[in-house]
This record gives C-alpha cells, structure tokens and sequence, in this order.
C-alpha cells in the first residue's frame, strides 16, 4: 500500500470520530428537547416527590452538560446505557443486530442481482421500449414506501399463492430449534448451516424472500439507474472507441472495457445507501415482524423508552460511520484518482 | 449436504421437538414481575405460569379454589384461606402461606404506578397463620368483591425466594429462575417476540393438567401478518387483536373457525353532568334520555364492527354476573325518533341540540372514527341534533376529559375483575373515576348494598336495582357497545371457546391439536 493511500485513509480514519462524536451529541440533545424518560413514562401516575426521587437516582436532575459528559464518558467505555426493562443495550445490539445485518445482506444481494444487469441491459438498448420501461421501473422501485411494496408482495405471494411466508425468520419451530445452536450467531441462515438441517436452512431462507425483495428494491432502483448513465457515458470514452477500433464486438467492449468502471461511481454511492437501507430496514422489519434492530427500535419508541432509542440510534450511527470508511477504502483500492 | 461448521460447533442437544401448539397475538407482554405489570400482553403470561389463591375455571365468573383448598369470610373484616399441601414452584421451592403473604406484601409495598396494587385498595394486611393458612384482613367489611380480586393481576403467587421484597425484578432473572407454579414454565423467553412454555408437571391447581404439552406465543406488530399466518396455518391460534375486517373475513375461510366469547370491554358515552347541553339538570337529563332513544346499537354492532362487538344495553356487559339490559326495557332496542323528541319537548329543550362530542382512536382503535361518523349519522338523522366531532390523541384526551373540556365523549372500560361491582362503583360512586361530576346519595347508598351483601340472590337483585337506577332516572353515561372476545383457530383446533368467558383469562391448557 503506498503512503499516499495510507495517508487517505488514516484522514478518513481520524474523521470518524468527529463525525460520530456530532451524531452523538445531536441524538443526545434530540432527546433533551422531548423531556425526561422518566416524566415521559411516569407524569401524571406518581407523585410529584416521588417522581422527583426518581429523576434524581437516574441522575436527570443534574445540569444537561453533567449528564451530556456523563454519556459520553460511559460512550467511550462501551457502555450505552440500559433500556426501561434493565437490559444493556449492547446486549440488545448483539441479539438484534445480526438480524438486521442479514436482512440488509439479503437486500442488498437483491439490489445488486436487479439493479446492476437490468441497468447494464438498459444502457446497451438506450432509448427503445426497453430501456423507457426499466427508467420507469427504477422510479417506481425507488419511490414506491418500503410498506406498500411488502403489503403488495404478501398479497401476492403468501395470500393468493401461499408460496412464501408473510412474516417472521423462520418457523416458530425452527426458530426454537435454531436457539439450541453453538456457537449462535445470531444470523439466523448461518446458524442453520450450523444446526445442519438442510429443512431449516430453507425455511429460514423462504422467510428471507419478501423482506429481501421488499428492501432491495428500493435500492435497486438506484444501482439500475447509476449503472445505465455510467455505462451510457463510458461507452462514449475515447479508450471504448479505441477497443472497438481494433475490432472487439460490441458485447466484449462493454464487458471487458466499459462496465467495470461504470461500476465505480456505483460502489462510492454504495455506502450512503447502505445507510439508508437502515432506515428503510426499520419500516421492513415492522412490515414483515423481522424482529432486528429496527423493529426493537420502534418498540422502544412506542414504549418511550428515550434510553433505549439513544442507544440503538448512536450504535446505528456508528455503523453508519464504520460503513462510509469502508466504501472509502473500497473506492480508494479500485480508483487511484481520489487519492489526491 | 450440509455440515456443521467447525469443530465444536452444530446442536447443544437442546429441544428441536418443536413449538407445540403456537398463539399468535398483537398483546405486548409489559413485565413478568406481577408487581410491575397491570396489561393484557402481561396477564396472558401471567396466567400460564402463576398461580392464584383463586381462580376462574375455564367457562366460569365465579372465583373458585385454585392454589387454595377453601377460602372465605373468617369474619366480616377476614377473608381466610387454607393452601393445598405440598405445593412448590417449577425450580423445586416449596410455595407456602408465607409465599401467599409475601406476595401480597410485596405488592403494596412496591406499589408500582404501572402495577396493580390499587386492586388491593380494601387490603389493610396479610398474615400467615401456618404453613397453609392466609388471612386477609380487610378495611371495609364483607367486601364481596374481594374473591373476585384474588384471580386479578393483583394476586400471583411468587417464590419469596426469587423475588425481592422491595423492588421490581427484570424478565430474564425471573423466567431463568422457575418461579412459576401455574399450568406451564416459562421454557425460552424472547421478550415480545417467541416465548415457549412446557406443561408445569408439577401443577396442582383448577386448571387441571393442560391438554398440550408445549405452547409457544408469536408475537406480532400488527393484526395483517396474524391473520396471514392464521389462515394459511403457520400459528395455530390468533388471540387479540384482529381488525373487525380481518375477523369478518376469516368467518368465510373454511381453513379457520371464528370463536366468540363474552368479552368485558364496554364502550360508552360519558355526559360531563356541568357541561353537556342543557339549560338546567331536567334538560339535560332529557337530552340524555332523546340521546337514549336516538342511537342504533345493532347498526353499530353489524355495521361499523362486524359482530365483534355487541350491542350494550347496561353499564354492566352481558356475560358478568348480575347483568341486565334496563336500557333496551327503557328506551327499547331500536331507535324511537317520537320518544326522543317527546323527552326533548317535555323538558322545553330546543331542537336541533347541538352537541360536540369527543372520542378517541389512538387508544380506542381506529374502527372509532367509522364508529362515531356513524353515530352523528344517527343522531342527525333524526333531525333532532346537530353533532360536532372532534378526536383527540390519548395523552391529551385523558388531560382534557377531567378538566370540563368536553361536555360528552367517548370512553371505554376493560374490567380488572369479572364483578359487576368493577362497572358501577368505581365510575358512578363518590370521587368516581369519570370525574363528570356525577354523584348521587341513591346510587351510592344502592351500591353500597351490592357490594357487602354476603346473600348471592340478593346481590344480584341489588345489582338489578342499581343497573336500573342509572338507567331510568341519571343515565350517567351511555352505553353502546360491548366488546367480544374473539379467537381465530385452525380446524385442526379445539377448546378454544372453552376459555373464552367473561373472566379474560386466555387458558393454553384448555386448548389441544
């Protein structure tokens, strides 16, 4: 690795912490400004002595820059606080966390199964019928709400066919089964290979399909559509003109000239819609009752447990940072241009 | 062919049997500590797993034995009761009188605002005589709803060696620990997402030995995916809440049956006795009465919620013990346009009333915006008012209703037990729970003889004479509505109708495949 790229990366490596010391804070800050949990879930139901008492063993009547520091310092140890029924949220993270990641996993399979070909087969068919219809099919998968196109997917699959379940990660008996699995990743598909039934390995990836499906798509629209211009104005470079100049087809030329680096502005975006895939997961796991991160998330918050949602949003934020840095280093490896 | 994946890896030899019989439901458990929680999702755990000094058996309203042998007034400020012998709880500790009296101690002393120590508000204090004798002493004497409150969420029985005296202990130390002598032990517990019970083998108690060896909840965000998994046979049992649609629906699915049961919840109208409409009490009283008149509750009932909820005729729902229907005797089933305007012109009250009338969806479900768009119909259909509706989020609507801000308005009541009492005295008493502004010497002297009259028959007439009272001469509130308990099964299923009573307890033992 030259120093050049060390260089970079040890940039984008440092800018982690303020970014995420900025999320931190404005999350923190966020939640001040809708008032204490414990008033939250308690005013009008205690006394006022009583609630006092308690605010005070939370260390909610100290200054906010008290408490501010107080959650930072604990920050930095690891420790994000615990949720209104006494459990750490890194717990909640480690349990929950996985389950989120493997559906992102899946959608992002997805998104990159249909939008890269499809985007690819537009910007070699541009301006036909073809092309028209999948621009048109981008826009809709993009914009369609992540609830609608999984209300629409159920109906379809799992009311009118019965050919994949509505909800859920698996079977409630395989879900009991796969408990009873070391060591347990959390990951449910992984932890099936590891139970070794091949009967539960699919049952848990037929839960996968619609979730997949109904995240994926809304990035696929995305990836389809950056793929078709990219590979639209790449293929209008000198260098392609030149490879077909010394006879190459046309297949080849895209294959082994243009698409690789139409590709490239596509993995620099990746990690800004990975992000957003976090969020769409969150209204993915209330559709499908996919119980990650995103669906404990809404728990929390329908409970008011403020503690909680602290927690689970810095965690996410600090995903989200951990992410950006890796599309960083990915685009740094593969396109030198950015290095300076 | 799969393979485990590295060495040491695969199955722990935990079970893979299955989930046995699996129930679906929205119900979020709230906290397995007793203490603590005072919810639905909490009291169908609850039931499972704790067990009661008394109980109600599948089918019953009436308290009967569960963990005791015998119980009842030592004198009319003792209420006394004799334990089995040789209980114990799942993890081997022996459940005694003490456990009974440490557990109604605890309660009071803990006095949790999300718990349900204000059941126990006639309680003064517990004593263990022996090993197998508790006396209750009351502050009120031959307090007959007190058999009534041992079943409640007020009254699990918990190990006194697992659960600290002062303080609220978290699920997971709880369920870890085996603290439970109910029908079934809490076996993996996944706080609102799959919890799984096996048949308590130790279990000595009315339910009997439960039908079904391994139950595993499901619990669902919403109603949709329940009613997806129910139909196409991934749960077995749907139990609270299905949309009225979703229940309409299923009736014509031959894959499922719809099971009803009476169900408790009423839904009404309340008159803020100050500021409802209405230039003096005879007025307004006439208004109560045209309103009486005016409204079709089996429109309501068929037509906004599907049969899932029944017309209501009485402050008390049919289904409790002690309830009648002065309401229908009074006023008549059907609307009578000509008594309403009679009542009206009688008191010298101008027509059309204006009225503005509040209700709820956030907390009531969203069915009650169709359920009040179709009462102004009604009402405004008669010619004789003019409805105003507004709704109002839950947290401000419970502010508001208790400031005057709305002269009539929509409100609804789960009962804590299954007594009559539990619809009357706490909304139509002194310093009532309503805060309407209602109170009369009549009612309160007639709802004191309910309450400490030890005769049965006499009780129940009492209750007539109060349900009637309110009907005829104060009408305090409206009824319209009261809910159904509604189950929604696989063929393949039975005795669900079994525990479908009014005592709200939903029994997995009861139910087999």
């Amino acid at each position: 690795m030259s120093g050049q790229l060390l260089r970079y990366l040890g940039v984008r490596l440092l800018l982690i912490v303020p970014t995420t010391w900025i999320l931190v804070t404005v999350v923190f800050f966020l939640m001040r400004v809708v008032g204490d949990p414990i008033t939250a879930a308690l005013g009008g139901r205690l006394p006022a002595d009583q609630l006092a008492a308690r605010k005070h063993a939370a260390g909610l009547d100290r200054p906010i820059l008290t408490q501010y520091w107080d959650y930072i310092s604990k920050l930095v140890q690891g420790d994000f606080g615990r949720s209104q029924d006494n459990r750490a949220i890194t717990e909640v993270v480690s349990t929950y966390g996985a389950a989120t990641l493997e559906l992102v996993f899946w959608a992002l399979i997805v998104a990159f199964a249909v939008g890269i070909p499809l985007g690819r087969y537009a910007a070699t068919r541009r301006d036909t019928a073809a092309d028209a219809g999948l621009r048109l099919f981008a826009i809709l998968a993009y914009a369609a709400p992540v609830f609608f196109v999984g209300l629409l997917l159920k109906l379809i699959f799992s009311v009118k066919l019965h050919w994949l379940p509505a909800s859920g990660r698996a079977s409630t008996n395989v879900e009991l089964a796969l408990q009873h699995v070391s060591p347990k990743t959390n990951v449910l598909f992984i932890d099936a290979i590891l139970y070794g039934d091949t009967g539960y390995l699919m049952d848990v990836l037929k839960h996968a399909v619609l979730p997949a499906i109904a995240l994926g798509l809304l990035t696929a629209g995305v990836f389809l559509r950056l793929v078709r211009i990219n590979l639209i104005q790449t293929l209008r470079s000198d260098y392609v003109d030149a490879a077909r100049a010394r006879g190459l087809s046309a297949r080849v030329v895209t294959r082994r000239h243009a698409f690789r680096n139409a590709l490239i502005p596509v993995v620099t975006v990746m990690g800004m819609y990975i992000a957003s895939m976090l969020g769409g997961a969150i209204l993915t796991e209330r559709t499908f009752d996919w119980k990650g991160l995103g669906y404990q998330l809404t728990e929390y918050l329908t409970q008011r447990d403020f503690v909680a949602v602290q927690g689970i949003v810095t965690f996410l934020a600090l995903v989200v940072a951990v992410m950006s840095f890796l599309v960083d280093l990915i685009v740094a490896l593969i396109d030198p241009r950015v290095r300076f | 062919m799969l393979a485990a994946a590295g060495c040491g890896s695969g199955r722990t030899g935990g079970d893979s049997g299955g989930a046995g019989l699996v129930v679906g439901t929205t119900d979020k458990i709230f906290a397995l500590d007793p203490a603590a929680a005072y919810d639905n999702g909490s009291l169908l755990v609850e039931t499972q797993v704790y067990q009661f000094l008394m109980n109600f058996a599948p089918g019953e309203a009436v308290p009967k034995p569960d963990a005791a042998q015998k119980c009842g007034f030592s004198s009319p400020t003792v209420y006394s009761c004799t334990l089995k012998p040789n209980l114990k709880f799942a993890n081997g500790n022996p459940l005694t009188a003490n456990s009974v009296k440490f557990s109604f101690d605890r309660m009071l002393k803990i006095n949790d605002p999300n718990g349900p120590a204000s059941l126990l508000g006639n309680l003064d204090h517990t004593d263990a005589v022996d090993a197998t004798t508790v006396n209750f002493t009351l502050k009120v004497a031959n307090d007959q709803t007190f058999p009534a409150i041992l079943p409640t969420q007020a009254g699990p029985i918990v190990d006194e060696k697992v659960f600290p005296a002062d303080k609220l202990l978290d699920d997971d130390a709880i369920w870890k620990a085996k603290p439970f002598s109910g029908p079934y032990s809490i076996t993996s517990y996944d706080k609102n997402k799959l919890v799984s019970y096996q048949a308590n083998s130790d279990y000595d108690g009315l339910f009997g030995k439960p039908k079904t060896e391994t139950v595993s909840t499901k619990y669902y965000a919403g109603s949709e995916n329940m009613r997806i998994d129910v139909q196409n046979g991934d749960i077995d049992v749907a139990w609270r809440s299905l949309a009225p649609t979703d229940i309409d629906s299923l009736r014509g699915n031959d894959k499922v049956t719809v099971k009803e049961g009476p169900g408790g919840e009423l839904r009404y109208l309340v008159f803020n006795m100050n500021t409802m409409p209405g230039a003096n009490p005879a007025a307004k009283l006439a208004v109560r009465k045209a309103l009486a008149s005016s409204i079709d509750r089996e429109a309501l009932s068929t037509g906004v919620y599907k049969n899932t909820y029944a017309p209501a005729y009485s402050s008390v729902p049919q289904g409790v013990p002690g309830a009648t229907e002065p309401f229908k005797d009074i006023y008549g089933a059907k609307p009578n346009k000509t008594a309403a305007a009679k009542f009206l012109a009688d008191a010298g009250v101008p027509t059309p009333v204006d009225l503005n009338i509040q209700y709820n969806t956030d907390h009531y479900g969203s069915t009650a915006s169709e359920e009040y768009a179709a009462i102004k119909s009604q009402l405004e259909a008669t010619g004789l008012f003019k409805v105003n509706l507004q709704s109002t989020e839950w947290v401000s609507y419970q502010k508001e209703r208790v400031k005057d801000t709305y002269p009539i308005f929509h409100f609804g009541w789960f009962p804590d037990y299954p007594d009559a009492d539990d619809y009357l005295t706490p909304f139509f008493g002194t310093n009532n729970f309503l805060q309407s502004h209602f109170e009369d010497p009549r009612i309160n002297a007639e709802l004191l003889a309910e309450v400490t009259e030890p005769d049965n028959a006499k009780r129940m007439a009492a209750l007539a004479t109060v349900q009637h009272s309110l009907a005829a001469d104060f009408i305090p509130i409206l009824p319209l509505l009261s809910g159904k308990q509604i189950a929604v099964a696989g063929k393949n299923v039975s005795g669900v109708e079994n525990t479908l009573d009014p005592s709200f307890k939903f029994r997995f033992g009861v139910l087999s495949k």
